[in-house]
């Protein structure tokens, strides 16, 4: 029998995950990518999601922001069954995806950039003081055209762009591709930041050493499964293994 | 599991500004919120396909119903029973073009999808060359 004294609505509330991912089946056409992925990302988590080219990591932030719709399984927003909602939807709602490859306009400024994520109701002026105070490089540069910026500073860029539409879940694809380490270690000091002020975000990288040391929990993902989740700690120690294909045939 | 650390809320809270935790709950509720006014009934696998398969189902619902119309109006004995049938088959012709409308604006949404990302993917690569000539080409 439940003990009601013990815990309140709000707890309920706050233990059920912000999002989730349920025995989810998906792919491109009638290639199915994921086979059975099972995924929950509790309020104020940092999720890292590791694992090799082609394991399916990107796939998952995609059918997390509702641009594949799985062919079984679930997406669960706030335990709510949000399957089949669009997208744009899901971005209204709150959830905001930095695909690979950071997805800025290249012949855009990088004011006019900015200007795409106003589409909330955030006044411009909010979104510019907002990304600037975070990011200061970017208003020295804020008349240059975005593809002539460096690998860094697009993918500030990017991450500001997201910020700037107050997010709740944060997925973020690749941070550190084709990046310098130095650099890469400057946009992970940005994200210590951003997961500091209590945002959700699933974060999915090749190379583990930098998000292992911002994430609360791993997962490690293998031809479309989750096949390790634990601690930074424990999925350290597994994951050369993993990648190797040592375990988990 | 929560990276807030609640002493430093408090001082937060103290100084007068919102503290990572009261942030992040506000912004959860807003959350909630905005998922709870989506429409969405649960499970909705591929809508798409839904709305495709809806299409095609109702073009031959209303053949099939303006075949049985036209048939009947065939071997009717009096004219009231023409025009009832006749009514039917209009009826079921719309039924069709109703389908035929779906399934049309479904398909041409997905080409127009695709068209869309390659004509993105294109103009990248093109921006990419653009400025690995200027590169090459600046000293």
């Amino acid at each position: 029998m439940i003990d009601h004294t013990n815990f309140t609505v709000d707890d309920v509330l706050a233990a059920t995950p912000v999002l989730e991912l349920s025995s989810v089946r998906a792919g491109y056409g009638r290639i199915d990518v994921l086979h059975g992925v099972n995924l929950k990302l509790a309020a104020g988590e940092v999720y890292a999601l590791l694992g090799p080219n082609g394991a399916g990591k990107s796939t998952t932030l995609a059918v997390a922001s509702g641009q594949i719709v799985p062919s079984s399984g679930s997406l669960l927003l706030c335990g709510r069954d949000v399957t089949g909602v669009t997208s744009d939807a899901l971005a209204r709602a709150g959830v905001c995806l930095i695909p690979e490859g950071r997805g800025i306009f290249p012949n855009l400024t990088v004011t006019e950039n900015l200007r795409m994520a106003t589409f909330t109701g955030t006044r411009f002026n909010d979104v510019q003081d907002r990304v600037f105070s975070q990011f200061p490089r970017l208003r020295e540069r804020r008349r240059q055209t975005s593809g002539t910026l460096s690998g860094g500073e697009q993918q500030m860029l990017a991450m500001g762009r997201a910020l700037a539409t107050n997010p709740a879940v944060l997925l973020i694809d690749e941070l550190s591709m084709g990046l310098a380490p130095l650099i890469v270690e400057e946009l992970y000091d940005h994200v210590r930041r951003i997961a500091s002020s209590g945002l959700s975000i699933v974060i999915v990288e090749q190379f583990a050493h930098e998000i292992l040391g911002v994430a609360d929990l791993a997962g490690i993902m293998l031809h479309g499964r989750i096949v390790e989740t634990g601690t930074p700690a424990q999925i350290a120690d597994d994951l050369t293994g993993a990648y190797l294909g040592a375990r988990h045939h | 599991m929560n990276k807030v650390n609640t002493a430093e809320g408090a001082n937060a809270q103290s100084a007068g500004q919102p503290s990572a935790e009261t942030m992040s709950s506000a912004r959860l509720d807003q959350l909630r919120d905005e998922v709870a006014k989506l429409k969405v009934t649960g499970g909705a696998a591929n809508p798409e396909r839904l709305a495709g398969k809806w299409g095609i189902g109702l073009t031959i619902f209303g053949f099939v119903v303006a075949f049985i119309s036209w048939w009947s109006a065939f071997n009717a004995g009096n004219y009231a029973d023409i025009y009832r049938s006749q009514i039917f088959g209009t009826i079921g012709i719309g039924i069709s073009i109703v389908g035929i409308v779906i399934w049309v604006r479904n398909s041409l949404t997905r080409y127009m999808r695709f068209w869309i990302i390659r004509l993105v993917y294109e103009q990248r690569e093109q921006t990419d060359r653009l400025i690995e000539a200027l590169e090459r080409k600046l000293p």
